[in-house]
C-alpha cells in the first residue's frame, strides 16, 4: 500500500501495520531530512507533489515490488510539505517470510521512488537562498553521472562523439538469460540511450548459475523485471524497457522497428527466425549468439553482407532445427554463455561505433574446453529466396519451406544412408586421446574443412564431434557450398558402434 | 496544421515558479506535448531545458511525442527528487 501525508511520519504505528503472523523478516527503511547536500548546509526541505500521478505511480511500485519478490508486502508513504532536519521524509516497511526478499525488495521500492515518484524537494540554505534538488543550472550542465563513461570515453575509437552515439542508440536484447544477462549488463555499462528487453520466462534456481543479472531473491519473479530493476543501479543514465511476453511472429516487427541494433539472445530457433526476418526486412542489424554446452557460435547479420541467416540454413525451418540444437533446458557451461553475451554486446557496441568488424560475413566458433576459436566464412547463398529477394520481403514468411533431406540425422536414419555413407568425427585437441572408434569412420581434425569437402563430393558424409556444435556449423557451411550430401548427426556418437 | 483544442496544464516545482502560475488552460495546435512545450516558452519565461522533461498526460507518464487531444491534463515533470 501506498499513501501521501501531510503530518509526521508516525514509525511505531507504521511497523505495527506490518506485522504478520507468517513474515519471519520485517526490513524497514526511513529517508531523513539531513543538514547538508552536496557540500552546503541545508536548515529545512520543503517537499511538493503531483498528488493524483504520486498515488498512482506509488501503487504501481509497490504492486511491482511486490511481484518482483514474491511473498513480500509493501507498506510506504511519502510525507509532503514543509521538513525540518532529522525528520523522515518516506518510510519503507517490507514484510517478508525470509530477509533475502526483504532487504531487495525495500531497496527497489526506494529507487523506483526517487527515479520515477513526480515529487520535488527544495532545500533551504542558512544564507537564505533557496533551489531545487536536480533541477538547478548546476545539475543540468553536469549530471551527477557525468565521470561513468570517462575511462571508455577516453578510447580513441569512442571519444566524445561515440559516446554521444552510444547514447542516442536504441538497442533490443531478446532473451534474458544466459546470454542477455551479460550482454545487456555490458550495453547499459557501455552508456546505451535505451535498452528494450523482451522475454516472457521467470528467474528459476536453475538459471542462477549462469544468468548473472538475477539473485535467489529474484526466483519466481518475471525475468525482464527483475533484469530491469538490476540494470537501472548499475547505470541509471539508461532508460531500459521491458516487454513481457515472447517474442513472436505479431509483434517483432513493432519491437525490431525504430532500433538501431539488435540482439538475438534466445535459446530456440523459432524466435531466432522470427526475430531474423524481422530485423532482415526492416534493415536493422542483428548479433545473433547460440550456446550448446562448452561451445557456442556467433554470427552478425547485416542486410546485403555476407548472407542471412536462411543462407546458413539452406532452407531448413525452425521446427527440423528445434530438435537437433535447442540447448533450452540442457546442460549448459555457465561461462560459455557468459563468453558469447559479452562478445555480443562487444560487436553490438562495435556496430553502433561504426567500429571496422569482419563479423558480418564470418560465423566464429567458440570452444571453451580446447580455448579454441574457429572464424568460418559466410557469403550469401545464390538464389537464397530471402536474401535476393530484399524488395519482395515483406510478403515472405517467417520461416521459408523445408529442403527435401534434412541436415540432422539421427543413428537409425544414418543407418538408412547405406554402406556407403562415411562418417566423420572432428576431433578437437581436448578429444586427443580419446578412444572412439567406427567401422568406416574417418577422424579428422575440426579444422581440416579440405578432407571433409573432399569426402562430401564423393558421397554422403555424416559429421559428428564432442558436443554436436561444431559438426551442426560446419555441415550447414557444406551445404551453402552447394554440398547436398552433408549431414550432422544429432548429439554425440553413441557409445555402442555396431548402432550406426 | 490541426484544430485548436482546449487542454489542462499543470505546473510544479521549479517549471511553477518560472511560469508564475500553478495551472492554466490553454488553447492550442500543439499536437504533442513537445510541440505545447515550444510554445508555452514564448508565453511564459521557462527556462528549463525539454529534453530533461517528462510528461504526464492524464495522470499517466506519456512520451514528449505523443499525440494530445481535447480536454487532455498535461503535466511537465522536472527531474524529480522524491525520498
Amino acid at each position: 500500500m501506498f499513501e501521501l501525508t501531510t503530518t509526521p511520519i508516525d514509525s511505531a504505528a507504521l511497523a505495527a501495520r506490518l506485522a504478520a503472523p507468517d513474515a519471519g523478516a520485517a526490513v524497514i527503511f526511513e529517508g531523513r531530512v539531513r543538514n547538508h547536500h552536496l557540500g552546503r548546509p541545508v536548515t529545512r526541505l520543503e517537499y511538493e507533489a503531483y498528488d493524483d500521478l504520486a498515488r498512482i505511480e506509488g501503487e504501481a511500485i509497490v504492486r511491482e515490488t511486490e511481484q518482483l519478490y514474491p511473498g513480500t508486502h509493501v507498506l510506504c508513504v511519502h510525507r509532503t510539505g514543509t521538513l525540518q532536519i532529522g525528520e523522515a521524509a518516506i518510510w519503507i516497511g517490507v514484510a517478508s517470510a525470509h530477509r533475502s526478499a526483504g532487504f531487495a525488495a525495500c531497496r527497489h521500492v526506494i529507487e523506483e521512488i526517487k527515479r520515477r515518484l513526480p515529487i520535488w524537494k527544495k532545500e533551504y540554505h542558512p544564507d537564505g537562498a533557496a533551489e531545487w534538488v536536480n533541477c538547478t543550472a548546476k545539475a543540468v550542465a553536469h549530471p551527477a553521472l557525468a565521470a561513468y563513461h570517462a575511462r571508455q570515453s577516453a578510447l580513441p575509437e569512442v571519444g566524445p562523439a561515440g559516446q554521444a552515439r552510444l547514447a542516442a542508440a536504441r538497442v533490443l536484447v531478446v532473451g534474458v538469460g544466459g546470454l542477455g544477462c551479460p550482454a545487456a549488463l555490458y550495453l547499459t555499462g557501455a552508456g546505451v540511450g535505451r535498452l528494450t528487453l523482451v522475454d516472457g520466462g521467470r528467474v528459476e534456481l536453475s538459471n542462477l548459475h549462469r544468468q548473472i543479472l538475477y539473485t535467489t531473491a529474484e526466483v519466481g519473479a518475471p525475468k525482464t523485471l527483475a533484469a530491469a530493476a538490476r540494470l537501472r543501479l548499475h547505470n541509471p543514465a539508461v532508460e531500459i524497457v521491458t516487454q513481457e511476453g515472447e517474442l513472436t511472429a505479431t509483434n517483432a516487427r513493432t519491437l525490431v522497428a525504430g532500433q538501431t541494433v539488435v540482439l538475438d539472445c534466445s535459446d530456440n530457433f523459432t524466435t531466432r527466425f522470427i526475430l531474423h526476418d524481422a530485423c532482415h526486412a526492416l534493415g536493422v542489424p542483428l548479433v545473433q549468439a547460440a550456446v550448446h554446452r562448452f561451445e557456442g557460435t556467433l554470427d552478425v547479420f547485416r542486410r546485403g553482407e555476407g548472407g542471412c541467416m536462411h543462407c546458413l540454413w539452406t532452407g531448413r525451418n525452425a521446427a527440423d532445427l528445434e530438435t537437433a540444437d535447442n540447448c533450452a533446458g540442457g546442460p549448459v557451461f555457465g561461462p560459455a554463455v557468459g563468453v558469447l553475451g559479452i562478445m555480443q554486446a562487444a560487436e553490438a557496441l562495435k556496430l553502433l561505433l561504426s567500429l571496422e568488424s569482419d563479423a558480418a560475413h564470418q560465423t566464429r566458433l567458440i570452444n571453451l574446453l580446447d580455448g579454441s576459436m574457429l572464424t568460418i566464412e559466410r557469403a550469401a547463398r545464390p538464389g537464397c529466396p530471402v536474401c535476393s529477394r530484399i524488395d519482395q520481403l515483406p510478403a515472405l514468411p517467417s520461416a521459408t519451406a523445408v529442403e527435401s533431406s534434412p541436415l540432422f540425422l539421427d543413428a537409425v536414419q544414418v543407418t538408412a544412408l547405406g554402406a556407403t555413407a562415411k562418417i566423420v568425427f572432428l576431433v578437437e585437441s581436448a578429444d586427443a586421446g580419446q578412444p572412439i572408434s567406427y567401422p568406416a569412420m574417418q577422424i579428422v581434425p575440426g579444422h581440416a574443412l579440405a578432407s571433409v569437402r573432399e569426402f562430401a563430393a564423393a558421397g554422403p558424409v555424416v559429421l559428428s564431434c564432442r558436443y554436436g556444435l561444431r559438426s551442426a556449423a560446419i555441415a550447414r557451411l557444406l551445404r551453402s557450398e552447394g554440398l547436398p550430401q552433408v549431414y550432422a548427426l544429432t548429439g554425440p556418437p553413441p557409445a555402442n558402434p555396431s548402432s550406426v | 496544421m490541426s484544430l485548436p483544442r482546449q487542454l489542462h496544464v499543470r505546473f510544479f516545482a521549479v517549471l511553477r515558479e518560472q511560469a508564475g502560475c500553478s495551472a492554466l488552460e490553454i488553447e492550442t495546435a500543439a499536437r504533442t506535448p513537445a510541440e505545447l512545450y515550444t510554445e508555452l516558452q514564448k508565453s511564459h519565461p521557462l527556462t528549463f531545458p525539454a529534453t530533461l522533461l517528462r510528461v504526464s498526460l492524464n495522470e499517466r507518464y506519456a512520451d514528449m511525442t505523443a499525440p494530445l487531444a481535447a480536454g487532455d491534463r498535461v503535466v511537465f515533470i522536472p527531474p524529480v527528487a522524491g525520498g
